[in-house]
């Protein structure tokens, strides 16, 4: 039994009934197979919908950079261009996606959904990454301390811009577009040097000169 | 093109950040007011130059920040520089050059919503840095097929935001210009239904192949071919055309003939298009012509987003106004006048007989290319008597305290075509044979 089948076919299942299936019985009876070859690969149906999130992710960086122009992108475009990419692909599995979130977001409101654990750790090695290339183009400011600190910041704005989506009526999801925009054009006036960077530096000094 | 401008940093689309904007911009233009009264107050200086200044300079950032509808507006504002006052239509006409393009993989995310590829799938090149802003879009440089392609993309989510755009730049503007709501109804709806073509790119493809099949014949002329394959809802492309925008043609020293060349082309093709066509590319302001000294002069004509077809009452009636004869005879006149809803059977004798005279002073005056059978547009006397008489006419008190615009709606479109047309052949210097 393949791996790719038990995910599709749980896939299937939840697009169709709306709920996962009732044991994993039933969906390996369905597929022909017994129980135990579905714990040779996922523990649970949970690890199942973590998985497919974070392929999700993986699909989305992978297409996001198969972009032509990528290399010559800054960290701002590589973070715009990988929500832009993931939004496309999340709009393809919007049933399942919308679905997902509600059954894991009522449970735990205000906290990451067990579900997006593997997506996390992906994004967030992807944002300190990018992260990493805006400092050294000076595109990010360095600050020590802090800014192991950002990839969860980051987080919680994949976080709006999911929620976002989820709620999204606009005709083509064009608000999200904007919220997306918007979103990261203030992360990274965050990040980048601001007033805040003299301010932290002007106090520095005042207080060293006493 | 313009210089390289820094790409869109942000974006106020939704409608809660473009009416903040708005609102900031009234509440801006008060601040200037206020300040102006209060230093009049305490005795000091304070020109009333320097207050238009001051206001046109907020109302420019407020509008260059929310590109769109709000821009085109802020275009056929600086057109008519004879009725606003200098220092709006100087800031407004910088919005016809510069403002500032999208962000890269924004234009990806269009291509990929409209063509389900990445524009670097579709074309064999693509700069991904835009050229040109336009008002509701910009213009990139794409190669396929050894040919050079001008691909216009429009901003996601104009089409959708312009009703409710106009609604908000409506009070603004009606104070700003002190004009009352009610009596401008009739012209805004027409503005607004021009805006929304715009915004139709499959709708501006088939004008454009169509006006572009018509005026072929025209001598000198240069129309850029058009590919429906190419295109989308949201993205046009066309063939990119050589030449300059006037500004940069006039930067290189054009001889008097090349200049009188492509003066007589754009003449010629508002002609036939008004005469025969009775449809016309109502937009001619700089950033739609591009010219060329190639073959003693070539005008090449871009963005049929806005074109306007000329009822034929209205036709007969304002063709009519433009002949002398009519000019001499008070009787037509008035008949005509009343016929095109700018006098009122119930104006008061004395105010019919302040607009006879205002407009058979303008009329004589713009009509003035018509009655010559060689007019020469670089006279520089005519267009500063034009401007002149723009003047005067704000400065006439009774006619100031006429707040209420009249005349047909359709005298919006044709006004500013035949506005933008003398702008431009006069900064082209061109000798033009206009009977």
């Amino acid at each position: 039994m393949e791996k790719e089948a038990i995910k599709l076919a749980y896939l299937d299942y939840v697009l169709r009934k709306g709920q996962p299936p009732v044991s994993v019985y039933k969906l390996m009876h369905k597929l022909g197979a017994t129980e135990a070859e579905f714990y040779q690969h996922y523990s649970t149906f949970a690890a199942i919908d973590r998985e497919i999130w974070a392929d999700f992710g993986r699909q989305a960086r992978a297409r996001a950079a198969e972009e032509p122009v990528w290399e010559q992108y800054g960290a701002r475009e590589k973070l715009l261009g990988f929500y832009y990419t993931l939004l496309e692909i999340l709009k393809q599995n919007r049933s399942y996606a919308l679905w997902s979130l509600r059954y894991s977001l009522s449970k735990m409101p205000g906290m990451t959904p067990r579900i997006l654990d593997d997506f996390r750790q992906g994004f967030e090695q992807f944002v300190a990454d990018i992260l990493r290339d805006g400092r050294r183009t000076e595109e990010v400011a360095s600050r020590p301390m802090i800014q192991e600190k950002y990839p969860r910041a980051f987080w919680q704005q994949m976080l709006f811009v999911l929620g976002f989506f989820a709620k999204d009526d606009s005709l083509g999801f064009e608000r999200t577009d904007a919220a997306i925009e918007k979103a990261v054009t203030l992360s990274f006036d965050l990040v980048g040097r601001n007033t805040l960077d003299s301010a932290v530096d002007f106090v520095r000094f005042l207080v060293q000169s006493r | 093109m313009s210089e390289p401008t820094k790409p869109l940093v942000s974006l106020p689309t939704t409608k809660v950040a473009r009416a903040a904007r708005f609102a900031k911009t009234g509440l801006n233009v008060g601040a200037n007011y206020v300040k102006h009264y209060a230093k009049r107050a305490v005795g000091a200086e304070s020109a009333t130059a320097d207050l238009h200044q001051a206001n046109a300079e907020e109302l420019y950032g407020a509008l260059s920040e929310m590109k769109g509808s709000v821009l085109k507006v802020a275009q056929m504002l600086a057109m008519e520089k004879n009725i606003l006052p200098t220092a709006y239509a100087e800031q407004f006409a910088q919005a016809q050059y510069q403002t500032p393009p999208l962000s890269g993989p924004l234009i990806v995310k269009a291509f990929r919503d409209a063509f389900g590829k990445s524009p670097f799938e579709l074309f064999d090149t693509f700069e991904l840095n835009a050229r040109q802003a336009a008002s509701i879009g910009q213009v990139h440089f794409a190669e396929k097929d050894g040919k050079a392609l001008a691909v216009k993309v429009q901003y996601p989510g104009v089409a959708d935001s312009i009703r409710s755009d106009l609604r908000m730049v409506k009070p603004v503007a009606l104070r700003v210009l002190g004009l009352d709501e009610a009596t401008m109804r009739p012209y805004l709806e027409e503005v607004e239904t021009r805006l929304l073509e715009e915004t139709d790119y499959q709708l501006e493809l088939r004008r454009g192949q169509e006006i572009a099949a018509q005026c072929g014949h025209i001598p000198h002329l240069c129309f850029a071919t058009y590919y429906p394959t190419l295109s989308a809802a949201r993205i046009l492309t066309m063939d990119w055309l050589p030449g300059q925008h006037l500004k940069e043609f006039l930067a290189t020293n054009p001889t008097q003939t090349v200049r009188n060349q492509l003066g007589q082309a754009l003449w010629d093709f508002y002609a036939y298009q008004m005469h025969t066509l009775r449809q016309v590319h109502a937009d001619p302001h700089p950033g739609n012509f591009l010219l060329d000294a190639t073959d003693g002069g070539t005008l090449g004509v871009l963005d049929f987003g806005c074109v306007k077809n000329i009822p034929a009452d209205f036709y007969q009636l304002f063709f009519a106004l433009l002949d002398p004869a009519v000019l001499a005879d008070d009787a037509r006149l008035t008949d005509l006048l009343t016929q095109l809803e700018v006098l009122r059977p119930d104006d008061a004798p004395t105010l019919r007989d302040l607009y006879l005279r205002t407009l058979r002073i303008s009329l004589e005056l713009v009509a003035r290319p018509f009655h010559q059978p060689v007019f020469n547009f670089g006279d520089p006397a005519y267009m500063q008597a034009v401007y002149a008489l723009g003047d005067d006419l704000m400065q006439e008190p009774e006619l100031r305290k006429q707040r209420e615009p009249r005349g047909s709606r359709h005298f919006i479109y044709v006004n500013r075509t035949y506005v933008g047309l003398y702008a431009l052949l006069a900064e082209l210097g061109a000798e033009v044979r206009t009977a």
